[in-house]
Protein backbone atom coordinates (compact mmCIF):
# COMPACT_ATOMS: atom_id res chain seq x y z
CA UNK A 1 0.00 0.00 0.00
CA UNK A 2 1.87 3.88 -0.72
CA UNK A 3 1.70 6.09 1.48
CA UNK A 4 0.26 8.48 -0.65
CA UNK A 5 -2.36 10.78 2.22
CA UNK A 6 -5.70 11.36 0.81
CA UNK A 7 -7.31 13.29 3.82
CA UNK A 8 -5.43 15.22 6.29
CA UNK A 9 -7.11 16.74 9.61
CA UNK A 10 -5.17 19.35 11.29
CA UNK A 11 -6.71 20.54 14.37
CA UNK A 12 -10.07 20.29 13.00
CA UNK A 13 -13.06 21.71 14.84
CA UNK A 14 -16.69 21.68 14.86
CA UNK A 15 -18.68 23.52 17.60
CA UNK A 16 -22.39 23.99 16.66
CA UNK A 17 -22.71 26.49 19.95
CA UNK A 18 -20.12 27.03 22.61
CA UNK A 19 -21.07 24.42 24.29
CA UNK A 20 -22.26 22.30 22.05
CA UNK A 21 -18.40 20.96 20.57
CA UNK A 22 -19.32 17.99 17.85
CA UNK A 23 -15.40 17.54 16.94
CA UNK A 24 -12.52 18.76 18.60
CA UNK A 25 -9.03 19.08 17.30
CA UNK A 26 -9.03 16.03 15.40
CA UNK A 27 -5.37 15.59 14.06
CA UNK A 28 -4.95 12.19 11.22
CA UNK A 29 -3.71 11.16 8.24
CA UNK A 30 -5.70 8.45 6.14
CA UNK A 31 -3.26 6.97 3.36
CA UNK A 32 -4.47 6.10 0.08
CA UNK A 33 -6.19 2.50 -0.22
CA UNK A 34 -6.81 2.18 3.71
CA UNK A 35 -10.19 1.29 5.47
CA UNK A 36 -10.78 3.29 8.13
CA UNK A 37 -13.04 2.71 10.97
CA UNK A 38 -14.93 5.66 12.90
CA UNK A 39 -16.42 3.70 15.97
CA UNK A 40 -17.88 5.32 19.14
CA UNK A 41 -21.36 5.84 20.95
CA UNK A 42 -24.16 7.98 19.62
CA UNK A 43 -23.16 11.37 20.08
CA UNK A 44 -19.56 11.45 19.55
CA UNK A 45 -19.37 13.64 16.66
CA UNK A 46 -18.74 10.80 13.88
CA UNK A 47 -20.92 11.29 11.58
CA UNK A 48 -20.37 15.29 12.14
CA UNK A 49 -16.65 14.18 11.42
CA UNK A 50 -17.91 12.31 7.92
CA UNK A 51 -19.80 15.24 7.20
CA UNK A 52 -16.69 17.47 7.70
CA UNK A 53 -14.90 15.69 5.52
CA UNK A 54 -17.13 15.15 2.91
CA UNK A 55 -17.51 19.15 2.44
CA UNK A 56 -20.92 19.07 3.70
CA UNK A 57 -20.81 20.97 6.46
CA UNK A 58 -18.02 23.73 7.70
CA UNK A 59 -15.57 23.86 9.88
CA UNK A 60 -15.37 26.03 13.13
CA UNK A 61 -11.27 25.39 13.51
CA UNK A 62 -8.06 23.94 12.28
CA UNK A 63 -7.54 22.18 8.87
CA UNK A 64 -9.62 19.40 6.83
CA UNK A 65 -7.77 18.50 3.15
CA UNK A 66 -8.10 16.07 0.54
CA UNK A 67 -5.77 15.51 -2.20
CA UNK A 68 -3.35 18.56 -0.32
CA UNK A 69 -6.57 21.20 -1.48
CA UNK A 70 -8.65 22.06 1.27
CA UNK A 71 -12.08 20.41 1.81
CA UNK A 72 -14.32 23.62 1.01
CA UNK A 73 -17.59 22.08 -0.39
CA UNK A 74 -18.59 18.86 -1.99
CA UNK A 75 -16.34 16.83 -4.44
CA UNK A 76 -16.70 14.84 -7.19
CA UNK A 77 -14.10 12.35 -5.90
CA UNK A 78 -15.97 11.79 -2.42
CA UNK A 79 -19.33 9.58 -2.49
CA UNK A 80 -21.31 9.48 0.69
CA UNK A 81 -23.70 6.67 1.72
CA UNK A 82 -26.12 6.65 4.83
CA UNK A 83 -28.25 4.78 7.30
CA UNK A 84 -31.35 4.90 4.72
CA UNK A 85 -30.53 4.07 1.72
CA UNK A 86 -32.08 7.63 0.13
CA UNK A 87 -33.58 6.21 -3.17
CA UNK A 88 -35.96 8.18 -5.26
CA UNK A 89 -39.19 5.94 -4.76
CA UNK A 90 -40.37 6.86 -8.29
CA UNK A 91 -37.55 5.78 -10.09
CA UNK A 92 -36.54 1.97 -10.56
CA UNK A 93 -33.52 0.83 -8.90
CA UNK A 94 -31.12 1.31 -12.08
CA UNK A 95 -32.67 4.63 -12.43
CA UNK A 96 -31.87 5.70 -9.12
CA UNK A 97 -28.16 3.91 -10.19
CA UNK A 98 -28.14 6.72 -12.64
CA UNK A 99 -28.91 9.47 -11.15
CA UNK A 100 -24.92 10.46 -10.14
CA UNK A 101 -24.88 10.39 -14.46
CA UNK A 102 -28.03 12.57 -14.77
CA UNK A 103 -27.16 15.10 -12.51
CA UNK A 104 -23.95 15.38 -14.22
CA UNK A 105 -25.49 15.19 -18.21
CA UNK A 106 -24.07 12.51 -19.12
CA UNK A 107 -26.07 9.61 -19.39
CA UNK A 108 -24.74 7.83 -22.50
CA UNK A 109 -24.27 4.11 -23.09
CA UNK A 110 -21.39 4.11 -21.41
CA UNK A 111 -23.04 5.19 -17.94
CA UNK A 112 -26.07 2.37 -18.82
CA UNK A 113 -23.83 -0.30 -18.92
CA UNK A 114 -21.70 0.79 -15.99
CA UNK A 115 -25.12 0.76 -13.70
CA UNK A 116 -25.85 -2.30 -15.49
CA UNK A 117 -22.95 -3.64 -14.25
CA UNK A 118 -22.91 -2.45 -11.14
CA UNK A 119 -26.24 -4.15 -9.87
CA UNK A 120 -24.73 -6.91 -11.20
CA UNK A 121 -21.76 -6.64 -9.14
CA UNK A 122 -24.30 -5.90 -6.03
CA UNK A 123 -25.62 -8.86 -5.98
CA UNK A 124 -29.02 -7.39 -8.01
CA UNK A 125 -29.47 -9.13 -10.96
CA UNK A 126 -33.26 -9.35 -12.51
CA UNK A 127 -33.92 -6.49 -9.85
CA UNK A 128 -33.11 -3.45 -12.22
CA UNK A 129 -36.08 -2.47 -12.90
CA UNK A 130 -37.76 -2.98 -9.30
CA UNK A 131 -38.99 0.01 -7.44
CA UNK A 132 -37.53 0.70 -4.40
CA UNK A 133 -40.46 -0.38 -2.28
CA UNK A 134 -40.68 -3.62 -4.09
CA UNK A 135 -37.01 -4.13 -2.52
CA UNK A 136 -35.99 -5.45 1.16
CA UNK A 137 -34.08 -3.42 3.28
CA UNK A 138 -31.01 -5.09 2.69
CA UNK A 139 -31.93 -4.69 -0.80
CA UNK A 140 -32.19 -0.99 -0.60
CA UNK A 141 -29.05 -1.04 0.36
CA UNK A 142 -27.18 -2.29 -2.13
CA UNK A 143 -28.86 0.10 -4.91
CA UNK A 144 -26.94 2.86 -2.98
CA UNK A 145 -23.85 0.95 -2.58
CA UNK A 146 -24.03 0.80 -6.88
CA UNK A 147 -24.86 4.20 -7.20
CA UNK A 148 -21.60 4.80 -4.73
CA UNK A 149 -19.65 3.20 -7.45
CA UNK A 150 -21.78 4.93 -9.84
CA UNK A 151 -19.85 8.03 -8.87
CA UNK A 152 -16.47 6.91 -9.56
CA UNK A 153 -15.79 8.44 -6.43
CA UNK A 154 -12.48 6.59 -5.07
CA UNK A 155 -12.97 8.18 -1.67
CA UNK A 156 -16.08 6.06 -0.19
CA UNK A 157 -17.93 8.11 3.55
CA UNK A 158 -20.29 5.64 4.87
CA UNK A 159 -22.46 6.95 7.98
CA UNK A 160 -23.89 3.48 9.79
CA UNK A 161 -25.19 2.24 6.04
CA UNK A 162 -26.24 -1.07 7.26
CA UNK A 163 -27.29 -0.01 10.55
CA UNK A 164 -30.87 -0.43 9.99
CA UNK A 165 -30.13 -4.19 8.69
CA UNK A 166 -30.42 -7.55 10.30
CA UNK A 167 -27.43 -9.00 11.80
CA UNK A 168 -27.12 -11.68 9.17
CA UNK A 169 -27.67 -9.39 6.21
CA UNK A 170 -25.42 -6.90 7.69
CA UNK A 171 -22.66 -9.48 8.01
CA UNK A 172 -22.95 -10.57 4.33
CA UNK A 173 -23.28 -7.32 3.03
CA UNK A 174 -19.65 -6.20 5.10
CA UNK A 175 -18.37 -9.15 3.44
CA UNK A 176 -18.99 -8.07 -0.02
CA UNK A 177 -18.11 -4.22 0.90
CA UNK A 178 -14.54 -5.22 1.51
CA UNK A 179 -14.74 -7.56 -1.92
CA UNK A 180 -15.73 -4.58 -3.54
CA UNK A 181 -13.79 -2.10 -2.28
CA UNK A 182 -10.64 -3.87 -1.95
CA UNK A 183 -8.76 -1.66 -4.46
CA UNK A 184 -5.55 0.64 -3.75
CA UNK A 185 -7.41 3.50 -5.32
CA UNK A 186 -10.64 3.26 -3.00
CA UNK A 187 -10.13 4.93 0.02
CA UNK A 188 -13.21 4.30 2.68
CA UNK A 189 -14.01 5.87 5.65
CA UNK A 190 -16.88 3.74 7.57
CA UNK A 191 -18.82 5.23 10.68
CA UNK A 192 -20.26 2.95 12.93
CA UNK A 193 -21.35 1.96 16.53
CA UNK A 194 -20.74 -1.25 16.67
CA UNK A 195 -17.39 -2.27 17.66
CA UNK A 196 -17.13 -6.13 16.07
CA UNK A 197 -18.24 -4.27 12.32
CA UNK A 198 -15.55 -1.71 12.94
CA UNK A 199 -12.48 -4.07 13.82
CA UNK A 200 -13.87 -6.61 11.25
CA UNK A 201 -13.79 -4.25 8.13
CA UNK A 202 -10.58 -1.85 8.79
CA UNK A 203 -7.23 -1.13 8.41
CA UNK A 204 -7.26 1.07 11.28
CA UNK A 205 -10.17 2.13 14.12
CA UNK A 206 -10.77 5.36 14.93
CA UNK A 207 -12.26 5.40 17.99
CA UNK A 208 -13.77 8.55 19.27
CA UNK A 209 -15.54 9.42 22.23
CA UNK A 210 -18.55 12.04 23.21
CA UNK A 211 -18.80 15.95 24.90
CA UNK A 212 -16.22 16.90 23.72
CA UNK A 213 -16.17 14.91 20.54
CA UNK A 214 -12.04 13.54 20.57
CA UNK A 215 -10.98 10.75 18.74
CA UNK A 216 -9.36 8.93 21.81
CA UNK A 217 -7.42 6.31 20.37
CA UNK A 218 -6.24 4.98 16.67
CA UNK A 219 -5.76 1.43 16.82
CA UNK A 220 -4.01 -0.29 14.01
CA UNK A 221 -5.96 -3.76 13.00
CA UNK A 222 -3.29 -6.40 11.56
CA UNK A 223 -5.57 -9.23 10.32
CA UNK A 224 -5.00 -11.02 7.56
CA UNK A 225 -6.87 -10.53 4.53
CA UNK A 226 -9.49 -10.69 2.85
CA UNK A 227 -11.22 -10.65 6.30
CA UNK A 228 -13.52 -13.93 7.08
CA UNK A 229 -16.87 -14.05 9.55
CA UNK A 230 -14.54 -16.69 11.14
CA UNK A 231 -11.89 -13.97 12.37
CA UNK A 232 -14.37 -12.69 14.82
CA UNK A 233 -14.49 -15.85 17.49
CA UNK A 234 -10.29 -15.49 17.31
CA UNK A 235 -8.40 -14.34 20.25
CA UNK A 236 -6.45 -11.67 18.31
CA UNK A 237 -10.18 -10.16 17.61
CA UNK A 238 -11.36 -10.58 21.13
CA UNK A 239 -7.90 -8.64 22.35
CA UNK A 240 -8.78 -6.06 19.67
CA UNK A 241 -12.25 -5.74 21.14
CA UNK A 242 -11.16 -5.38 24.48
CA UNK A 243 -8.68 -2.42 23.29
CA UNK A 244 -11.37 -0.36 21.87
CA UNK A 245 -13.49 -1.50 24.92
CA UNK A 246 -10.89 -0.02 27.52
CA UNK A 247 -10.56 3.08 25.47
CA UNK A 248 -14.19 3.90 25.31
CA UNK A 249 -15.04 3.12 29.24
CA UNK A 250 -12.30 4.93 30.55
CA UNK A 251 -13.49 7.66 29.22
CA UNK A 252 -16.98 6.51 29.74
CA UNK A 253 -16.36 5.83 33.16
CA UNK A 254 -18.59 8.48 35.56
CA UNK A 255 -19.67 10.11 32.49
CA UNK A 256 -23.28 11.40 32.53
CA UNK A 257 -25.15 8.75 29.97
CA UNK B 1 -56.30 3.80 -1.29
CA UNK B 2 -57.39 0.47 -1.69
CA UNK B 3 -54.17 -1.10 -0.87
CA UNK B 4 -54.41 0.28 2.86
CA UNK B 5 -57.64 -2.45 3.07
CA UNK B 6 -55.96 -4.65 1.12
CA UNK B 7 -52.76 -4.67 3.65
CA UNK B 8 -55.44 -6.23 6.30
CA UNK B 9 -55.46 -2.55 7.92
CA UNK B 10 -59.74 -3.16 8.32
CA UNK B 11 -59.17 -6.69 10.04
CA UNK B 12 -62.73 -6.48 11.21
CA UNK B 13 -64.28 -7.10 8.29
CA UNK B 14 -63.86 -10.30 6.92
CA UNK B 15 -63.43 -11.32 3.44
CA UNK B 16 -66.69 -12.39 1.70
CA UNK B 17 -67.57 -13.93 -1.60
CA UNK B 18 -68.25 -11.26 -4.30
CA UNK B 19 -71.53 -12.54 -4.34
CA UNK B 20 -72.53 -11.86 -0.51
CA UNK B 21 -70.72 -9.13 -0.42
CA UNK B 22 -73.12 -7.15 -3.31
CA UNK B 23 -75.86 -9.01 -1.38
CA UNK B 24 -74.83 -7.26 1.83
CA UNK B 25 -74.16 -3.95 0.25
CA UNK B 26 -77.66 -4.15 -1.76
CA UNK B 27 -79.78 -5.24 1.45
CA UNK B 28 -78.16 -1.96 3.11
CA UNK B 29 -79.61 -0.08 0.62
CA UNK B 30 -82.94 -1.73 0.38
CA UNK B 31 -83.75 -0.99 4.02
CA UNK B 32 -82.55 2.28 4.12
CA UNK B 33 -84.75 3.33 1.14
CA UNK B 34 -87.34 1.01 1.68
CA UNK B 35 -87.94 2.42 5.26
CA UNK B 36 -87.58 5.90 4.47
CA UNK B 37 -90.59 5.47 1.33
CA UNK B 38 -92.57 3.53 3.67
CA UNK B 39 -92.85 6.04 6.12
CA UNK B 40 -93.20 8.54 3.64
CA UNK B 41 -96.50 6.56 2.29
CA UNK B 42 -97.32 5.97 5.82
CA UNK B 43 -97.69 9.26 6.24
CA UNK B 44 -94.90 9.18 9.02
CA UNK B 45 -92.94 11.82 7.09
CA UNK B 46 -94.43 15.13 5.73
CA UNK B 47 -93.75 15.34 2.08
CA UNK B 48 -93.14 18.77 1.94
CA UNK B 49 -90.03 18.04 4.45
CA UNK B 50 -89.29 14.85 3.28
CA UNK B 51 -90.39 13.33 -0.23
CA UNK B 52 -90.59 9.58 -0.49
CA UNK B 53 -87.71 8.13 -2.78
CA UNK B 54 -89.97 7.15 -5.30
CA UNK B 55 -90.76 10.91 -6.33
CA UNK B 56 -87.29 12.03 -6.29
CA UNK B 57 -86.62 8.84 -8.40
CA UNK B 58 -89.79 10.01 -10.93
CA UNK B 59 -87.86 13.34 -11.02
CA UNK B 60 -84.40 12.97 -11.86
CA UNK B 61 -85.69 10.25 -14.53
CA UNK B 62 -87.88 12.98 -15.97
CA UNK B 63 -84.56 15.16 -15.88
CA UNK B 64 -82.41 13.20 -17.36
CA UNK B 65 -84.89 11.33 -19.60
CA UNK B 66 -87.89 12.34 -20.62
CA UNK B 67 -87.07 16.50 -20.42
CA UNK B 68 -83.27 16.16 -20.29
CA UNK B 69 -83.25 19.85 -18.71
CA UNK B 70 -80.48 19.09 -16.37
CA UNK B 71 -77.40 18.55 -18.98
CA UNK B 72 -77.10 22.31 -19.50
CA UNK B 73 -77.44 23.39 -15.55
CA UNK B 74 -75.03 20.32 -15.07
CA UNK B 75 -72.34 21.15 -17.59
CA UNK B 76 -72.37 24.59 -16.62
CA UNK B 77 -72.16 24.05 -13.13
CA UNK B 78 -69.08 21.55 -13.93
CA UNK B 79 -67.64 24.42 -16.23
CA UNK B 80 -67.57 26.86 -13.47
CA UNK B 81 -66.14 24.81 -11.38
CA UNK B 82 -63.66 23.26 -13.15
CA UNK B 83 -62.31 26.37 -14.47
CA UNK B 84 -62.30 28.08 -10.78
CA UNK B 85 -60.42 24.92 -10.55
CA UNK B 86 -57.86 25.37 -12.48
CA UNK B 87 -57.31 29.01 -12.06
CA UNK B 88 -57.03 28.54 -8.42
CA UNK B 89 -54.93 25.78 -8.54
CA UNK B 90 -53.07 27.40 -11.04
CA UNK B 91 -52.26 30.89 -8.43
CA UNK B 92 -51.88 28.42 -5.81
CA UNK B 93 -48.87 26.12 -7.23
CA UNK B 94 -47.19 29.60 -8.51
CA UNK B 95 -47.58 31.36 -5.53
CA UNK B 96 -46.03 28.00 -3.34
CA UNK B 97 -43.31 27.55 -5.86
CA UNK B 98 -42.45 30.93 -5.78
CA UNK B 99 -42.95 30.68 -2.16
CA UNK B 100 -40.54 27.79 -2.11
CA UNK B 101 -37.92 29.19 -3.67
CA UNK B 102 -37.65 32.87 -2.04
CA UNK B 103 -37.42 32.80 1.54
CA UNK B 104 -37.96 36.55 1.19
CA UNK B 105 -41.37 36.24 -0.56
CA UNK B 106 -42.47 33.44 1.31
CA UNK B 107 -41.69 35.86 4.65
CA UNK B 108 -43.64 38.65 3.04
CA UNK B 109 -46.36 36.74 1.16
CA UNK B 110 -46.84 33.82 3.18
CA UNK B 111 -48.89 35.68 6.15
CA UNK B 112 -51.40 37.08 3.37
CA UNK B 113 -52.40 33.71 2.27
CA UNK B 114 -53.22 32.73 5.79
CA UNK B 115 -55.30 35.88 6.44
CA UNK B 116 -56.79 34.86 3.20
CA UNK B 117 -57.60 31.44 4.04
CA UNK B 118 -58.94 31.86 7.48
CA UNK B 119 -61.40 34.80 6.21
CA UNK B 120 -64.48 32.10 5.00
CA UNK B 121 -64.48 32.24 1.37
CA UNK B 122 -68.02 31.95 1.17
CA UNK B 123 -68.42 35.03 2.96
CA UNK B 124 -66.83 37.41 0.08
CA UNK B 125 -69.27 36.31 -2.04
CA UNK B 126 -71.24 39.60 -2.16
CA UNK B 127 -68.33 41.65 -3.34
CA UNK B 128 -67.16 38.43 -6.19
CA UNK B 129 -70.52 39.30 -7.73
CA UNK B 130 -69.97 43.02 -7.51
CA UNK B 131 -66.53 42.32 -9.45
CA UNK B 132 -67.70 40.02 -11.63
CA UNK B 133 -71.23 40.45 -12.43
CA UNK B 134 -74.05 37.77 -12.52
CA UNK B 135 -72.33 35.85 -15.52
CA UNK B 136 -70.56 32.85 -15.12
CA UNK B 137 -67.19 34.69 -14.23
CA UNK B 138 -68.26 35.48 -10.63
CA UNK B 139 -68.76 31.80 -10.15
CA UNK B 140 -65.15 30.62 -11.32
CA UNK B 141 -63.97 33.27 -9.36
CA UNK B 142 -65.44 32.01 -5.95
CA UNK B 143 -64.59 28.80 -6.91
CA UNK B 144 -60.95 29.54 -7.80
CA UNK B 145 -60.88 31.81 -4.35
CA UNK B 146 -62.27 28.86 -2.26
CA UNK B 147 -59.77 26.21 -3.63
CA UNK B 148 -56.72 28.59 -3.87
CA UNK B 149 -55.78 27.57 -0.16
CA UNK B 150 -55.53 23.61 -0.40
CA UNK B 151 -52.80 23.29 -2.98
CA UNK B 152 -50.77 26.39 -1.99
CA UNK B 153 -50.28 25.14 1.59
CA UNK B 154 -49.94 21.72 0.76
CA UNK B 155 -47.16 22.33 -1.80
CA UNK B 156 -45.84 24.66 -0.45
CA UNK B 157 -45.20 21.76 2.95
CA UNK B 158 -44.83 19.70 0.24
CA UNK B 159 -41.31 21.44 -1.22
CA UNK B 160 -39.25 22.31 1.59
CA UNK B 161 -40.31 19.50 3.67
CA UNK B 162 -37.69 17.32 1.84
CA UNK B 163 -35.24 14.36 3.20
CA UNK B 164 -32.71 15.31 4.81
CA UNK B 165 -30.29 12.20 3.53
CA UNK B 166 -31.79 13.14 0.21
CA UNK B 167 -30.61 16.68 0.41
CA UNK B 168 -27.26 15.87 1.27
CA UNK B 169 -27.18 13.49 -1.55
CA UNK B 170 -28.11 15.59 -4.01
CA UNK B 171 -25.46 18.34 -2.38
CA UNK B 172 -22.94 15.71 -2.41
CA UNK B 173 -23.29 14.77 -6.22
CA UNK B 174 -23.24 18.32 -6.80
CA UNK B 175 -26.82 18.72 -8.18
CA UNK B 176 -27.62 22.54 -8.91
CA UNK B 177 -30.98 24.38 -7.93
CA UNK B 178 -32.93 23.24 -10.94
CA UNK B 179 -31.99 19.61 -10.64
CA UNK B 180 -32.73 19.72 -7.26
CA UNK B 181 -36.47 20.88 -8.15
CA UNK B 182 -37.26 19.16 -10.83
CA UNK B 183 -35.40 15.27 -9.52
CA UNK B 184 -36.12 15.63 -5.65
CA UNK B 185 -38.40 18.50 -4.57
CA UNK B 186 -41.32 18.22 -7.10
CA UNK B 187 -41.73 14.57 -6.95
CA UNK B 188 -41.28 14.39 -3.31
CA UNK B 189 -44.46 16.66 -2.81
CA UNK B 190 -46.00 15.21 -5.47
CA UNK B 191 -48.31 12.60 -3.18
CA UNK B 192 -48.85 15.46 -0.86
CA UNK B 193 -49.74 18.24 -3.48
CA UNK B 194 -52.22 15.69 -4.95
CA UNK B 195 -54.18 15.49 -1.25
CA UNK B 196 -54.30 19.38 -1.97
CA UNK B 197 -55.65 19.17 -5.56
CA UNK B 198 -58.62 16.72 -4.18
CA UNK B 199 -59.21 18.89 -1.39
CA UNK B 200 -59.51 21.79 -4.22
CA UNK B 201 -61.67 19.89 -6.30
CA UNK B 202 -64.49 19.52 -3.43
CA UNK B 203 -63.90 23.03 -2.49
CA UNK B 204 -64.31 24.07 -6.29
CA UNK B 205 -67.38 22.52 -6.41
CA UNK B 206 -68.95 24.08 -3.50
CA UNK B 207 -67.68 27.98 -4.31
CA UNK B 208 -69.73 27.51 -7.68
CA UNK B 209 -72.97 26.28 -6.12
CA UNK B 210 -72.66 29.15 -3.12
CA UNK B 211 -71.67 31.57 -6.04
CA UNK B 212 -75.15 30.26 -7.70
CA UNK B 213 -77.23 30.88 -4.82
CA UNK B 214 -76.76 34.16 -4.40
CA UNK B 215 -77.43 35.00 -8.26
CA UNK B 216 -77.37 33.17 -11.07
CA UNK B 217 -79.52 31.93 -14.38
CA UNK B 218 -78.36 29.08 -14.96
CA UNK B 219 -76.67 25.90 -12.91
CA UNK B 220 -77.62 23.09 -10.77
CA UNK B 221 -77.17 25.56 -7.74
CA UNK B 222 -79.96 27.89 -8.83
CA UNK B 223 -82.03 24.96 -10.22
CA UNK B 224 -82.12 23.63 -6.32
CA UNK B 225 -83.04 27.18 -5.11
CA UNK B 226 -85.83 27.48 -7.34
CA UNK B 227 -87.40 23.98 -6.77
CA UNK B 228 -86.86 24.81 -2.73
CA UNK B 229 -88.63 28.42 -3.24
CA UNK B 230 -91.72 26.63 -5.37
CA UNK B 231 -91.38 24.04 -1.87
CA UNK B 232 -90.96 21.85 -5.42
CA UNK B 233 -88.98 19.04 -2.26
CA UNK B 234 -88.27 16.59 -4.81
CA UNK B 235 -87.39 18.95 -7.60
CA UNK B 236 -85.17 20.12 -5.03
CA UNK B 237 -83.60 16.77 -3.54
CA UNK B 238 -83.08 15.45 -7.02
CA UNK B 239 -81.22 18.94 -7.52
CA UNK B 240 -79.17 17.74 -4.65
CA UNK B 241 -78.28 14.17 -6.12
CA UNK B 242 -77.32 15.92 -9.29
CA UNK B 243 -75.03 17.88 -7.29
CA UNK B 244 -73.73 14.47 -5.62
CA UNK B 245 -73.26 12.98 -8.93
CA UNK B 246 -70.76 16.25 -9.93
CA UNK B 247 -68.85 15.58 -6.86
CA UNK B 248 -68.56 12.06 -7.25
CA UNK B 249 -67.13 12.17 -11.35
CA UNK B 250 -64.78 14.84 -10.38
CA UNK B 251 -63.64 13.22 -7.36
CA UNK B 252 -63.49 9.91 -9.43
CA UNK B 253 -61.45 11.58 -12.04
CA UNK B 254 -59.24 12.91 -9.10
CA UNK B 255 -58.55 9.16 -8.05
CA UNK B 256 -58.04 8.51 -11.40
CA UNK B 257 -55.25 10.71 -11.92
CA UNK B 258 -53.63 10.26 -7.84
CA UNK B 259 -53.45 6.06 -9.41
CA UNK B 260 -51.66 7.23 -13.00
CA UNK B 261 -49.30 9.90 -11.12
CA UNK B 262 -48.12 8.42 -8.03
CA UNK B 263 -47.55 4.78 -9.16
CA UNK B 264 -44.99 4.17 -6.81
CA UNK B 265 -47.84 4.05 -3.78
CA UNK B 266 -49.29 1.29 -4.83
CA UNK B 267 -47.81 -2.28 -6.05
CA UNK B 268 -50.16 -3.34 -8.33
CA UNK B 269 -48.96 -0.17 -10.23
CA UNK B 270 -45.43 -0.35 -9.31
CA UNK B 271 -45.82 -4.10 -11.61
CA UNK B 272 -47.07 -2.07 -14.67
CA UNK B 273 -44.66 0.76 -14.46
CA UNK B 274 -41.72 -1.34 -13.62
CA UNK B 275 -42.16 -3.47 -17.27
CA UNK B 276 -43.03 -0.37 -19.20
CA UNK B 277 -39.42 0.62 -17.69
CA UNK B 278 -38.10 -2.60 -18.61
CA UNK B 279 -39.37 -2.84 -22.14
CA UNK B 280 -38.42 0.54 -22.88
CA UNK B 281 -34.75 0.34 -21.79
CA UNK B 282 -32.07 0.63 -23.89
CA UNK B 283 -28.49 0.84 -23.41
CA UNK B 284 -28.03 3.55 -26.41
Amino acid sequence: MADEVVIEAKGLSKAFTETVIAVEDAIFQIPKGSFISLVGPSGCGKSTLLRLIAGLIDKTDGNISVRNAEVTGPRKDIGLMFQKAVLLEWRTAIENVLLPNEIRGDVGPEAKQKAWDGLQLVGLKDFEFAFPRQLSGGMQQRVALARLLQTGADIMLLDEPFGALDEFTRERLNVELLRIVDDPEITTIFVTHNITEAIFLADKVFVMTPRPGRIAAMIDINLPKPRTIEMETTPEFNALIKEVRDVLSGHLDGAPL
Amino acid sequence: MSDVSSDGVLKGVKELSLATRLGMHLGTFIVIIGGWELGSRLGYVNELIMPPPSSIAARLYEMFFITGSIYYHYFVTMFEAVCGFIIGVSIGLSLAIASAISPVFRRYWAPYAVVFNVTPGIAVTPFIIAWFGFGWSSKIALAALVCFFPPFINTLTGLLFIDKDATELFRSLGANKKQYFWKLQIPSALPIIMAGLKLAMTGALIGAIVAEFFSASEGVGILMQRFAFRLNMDGSFAALIVMSLMGLSLFTLMEYLDVKILFWRRHSRMEEVSKKRKAKWSIN
